[in-house]
């Protein structure tokens, strides 16, 4: 193609977009009007919450802004949450590394390479201490990344150390992420049933769920990771249908184990994904909070107005960012945050620009913050609840999107359930779909990629600074695991370990939590405790 | 022809963000490669002997979380050792532009970054038997 009389013809006719789809598939019409909505709406804090959850939002209080940061050893983390803080983050979002999110020790030959690269690696209580060590946990309010059964293991840390440090439990603010299905890369299969059996995961998460309803009334129970669904591909209604049926599933699990809906619903949270289409997903949460103030009301019977709130955290979604021209991505995580902010989120994580490349760097993280900031101080936009409520637009779209939610949720119902279909392998085929049908979309250029499909620069240099951990990170955790294991008091390990052992094989529909707890107190390592549970079953994990 | 060719795809280590992998696994199935889906959790021993077993022309291992220096040096060490240099070894995933350069000087035949075109990747592996 001659580029300069491809240029000139541009010139004289002006540019166009190549369609008017939105991301998910719904057709934008040319003009909304009236006649495309015209209903009544209640107030941003009544029920069913479609324009927020409270009444003054953001006016009342911003969003919390969250970053997920978690990296190298516990001291390593210690000292970036620290950083964050300082700069004007409000609350911690701590990510574990694979390793600990897959119950194994740094010194596991299989979990070696991976140690500290993608969160913080816990493997003791004393590492625990370690991470958190000058924040007061009952002033800051915390995010534990890590799904069942391990996050029976890191929780245990965490409320070990509260009581060391004299902190009542029901003064904690914060989230146990405990999803057994959505956290570990979204809902994929192989990497969600290798190394532990799937439904002892599923049971040790309840657990976890049942243990802190009574006793931390500020502690969210569970967060189901609707981000890391629609990562791996899959549409905006898919991501709201599949976490909403997950969370369905968890609330039928708890009222069987004779749970009050009232007494844990509100401890439910989500966490979802703002992507580029900016009116489509502030329809998405929109609707997500009207569906679930109606399946809490109407289904689960739910009878405190609270217990029919949608919140939800999000974070802009990384799938669009790219490694060419990365400087762009800033451009694009602001108008990713700024739908998240139109929808009504509660807390937002703004991802790094260099998310491509790297881990953030100090700088980028500073300006994911940064970016929230300039949003929520200069922008306005924080300035009335649900701004963009009764637009002609928006409230179609939602309706619409909210009428595709509702059918795919009903098919996976009339399946038995999300968790049944995760196990069958339909949502692994739903997911593999996307995934091509994605990849196609960007080959072809139906869906816009400046950078990577249009406005490509065919010899561009990227410049750009890359997050580098300590070289000898890794050889310092292992060794540490090494030597603690070897000097610390064995014989409390052992008994604690040999009595969750007992217990899960003889009286399996026991709460599991406590004995976990006694055994991470006694001194037993992440892969210890999830070895003895492993044990039980029988059950072999690759080495 | 490349098209008759066989391909060993996986990712080594705990690292389970496969998405990439699945997609490339397809895209070269689709024009006719033998493709061999080792999925996750793979250990450097494990594809050698794979890549033994099932004759194969080419290993292709997906990375993201940065730990691709410590697989692919072991992975090239082994293959070296057992004496299947003829084995072409591609890479692709979330690797920082100098690791690329680092990879390619210490024997890879081609890495593979976010953004790369399904032509660029069906050229160059084509590209890899000339």
């Amino acid at each position: 193609m001659d580029q300069n009389r491809k240029k000139k013809s541009t010139y004289l006719k002006g540019e166009k977009i190549n369609h008017f789809r939105s991301l998910s598939g719904f057709e934008y019409k040319e003009t909304y009007t009236k006649s495309d909505w015209d209903k009544e709406i209640p107030d941003p804090g009544v029920y069913p919450f479609i324009r927020g959850i409270h009444k003054d939002m953001y006016r009342g209080r911003l969003w919390t802004r969250r970053q997920q940061s978690g990296f190298g050893t516990p001291e390593d983390s210690n000292e970036r949450f620290k950083y964050l803080l300082k700069i004007g983050q409000t609350g911690i979002n701590m990510d574990t590394d694979i390793g600990t999110k897959l119950g194994l020790d740094p010194d596991y030959p299989l979990a070696r390479a991976d140690v500290g690269l993608q969160g913080t690696s816990l493997s003791t209580y004393e590492d625990m201490r370690a991470l958190y060590a000058d924040i007061p946990l009952d002033q800051v309010s915390s995010t534990l990344i890590v799904q069942p059964p391990y996050s029976a293991v890191i929780m245990s840390q965490y409320l070990l150390l509260a009581r060391k440090r004299g902190i009542p439990w029901e003064k904690l603010i914060g989230t146990i992420m405990n999803c057994a299905i959505t956290q570990f890369v979204g809902p994929t299969y192989q990497a969600n049933t290798t190394f532990f059996p799937i439904d002892l995961t599923i049971k040790i998460g309840l657990d976890v769920m049942e243990y802190i309803v009574p006793r931390m009334p500020r502690w969210n129970i569970v967060n189901i990771n609707a981000y890391n669904v629609r990562e791996t591909g899959v549409d905006a209604v898919q991501e709201a249908a599949f976490s909403l049926s997950v969370a369905a599933d968890y609330i039928k699990a708890l009222m069987a184990r004779g749970l009050d809906v009232d007494s844990f619903v509100r401890r439910m949270a989500f966490f979802s994904a703002a992507h580029m289409d900016l009116f489509e997903e502030v329809a998405k949460l929109r609707a997500m909070r009207r569906i679930w103030a109606s399946m809490l009301k109407e289904k689960f019977g739910a009878k405190n107005e609270k217990s029919m709130w949608f919140r939800s955290a999000i974070q802009t979604s990384a799938l669009p960012l790219t490694a060419q021209q990365p400087l762009n991505n800033i451009v694009r995580t602001t108008i990713q945050t700024l739908a998240a902010v139109l929808a009504g989120t509660q807390s937002i994580h703004t991802t790094g620009y260099d998310e491509a490349y790297s881990l953030p760097t100090e700088e980028s993280h500073k300006l994911s913050i940064r970016t929230q900031q300039i949003i929520a101080y200069e922008t306005k936009v924080v300035n009335s609840a649900d701004p963009l409520g009764g637009s002609y637009l928006v409230e179609s779209l939602t309706d619409q999107i909210e009428e595709k939610i509702w059918e795919l949720m009903k098919v996976i119902e009339d399946k038995g359930g999300f968790i049944q279909c995760f196990k069958q392998g339909w949502v692994e085929e739903q997911i593999n779909e996307a995934r091509y049908t994605l990849a196609e979309a960007i080959e072809s250029s139906d869906q816009p990629l400046v950078g990577v499909n249009i406005f490509k620069e065919d010899d561009e240099e990227v410049k750009i600074n890359i997050f580098k951990q300590t070289s000898d990170m890794q050889a310092k955790r292992i060794h540490y695991i090494q030597e603690y294991k070897k000097n610390r008091d064995q014989e409390p390990v052992k008994r604690a370990l040999g009595e969750l052992c007992d217990l899960a094989r003889k009286r399996p529909e026991t709460n599991l939590f406590e004995p976990i707890m006694k055994a991470v107190g006694a001194g037993a390592t992440i892969q210890e405790i999830s070895d003895a549970l492993r044990k039980t079953e029988g059950f072999k994990i690759p080495v | 022809m490349a098209q008759q060719k066989r391909i060993i795809v996986g990712k080594m280590g705990l690292d389970s963000h496969d998405n990439g992998l699945r997609i490339i696994a397809k895209w070269l199935m689709d024009i006719g490669y033998e493709v061999i889906y080792a999925g996750l959790y793979n250990t450097s021993e494990r594809l050698v002997q794979m890549a033994v077993q099932e004759d194969a022309d080419v290993l292709g291992i997906s990375f993201l979380g940065g730990e691709h220096f410590y697989y692919t040096r072991e992975l090239i060490q082994r293959l070296s050792h057992g004496d299947m240099d003829h084995i072409k070894i591609v890479f692709g995933g979330v690797i920082p532009p100098d690791d690329v350069v680092a990879l390619k000087r210490a024997g890879a035949d081609a890495v593979f970054v976010p953004g790369t075109t399904r032509q660029t990747i069906l050229d160059t592996m084509e590209g890899l038997f000339d």
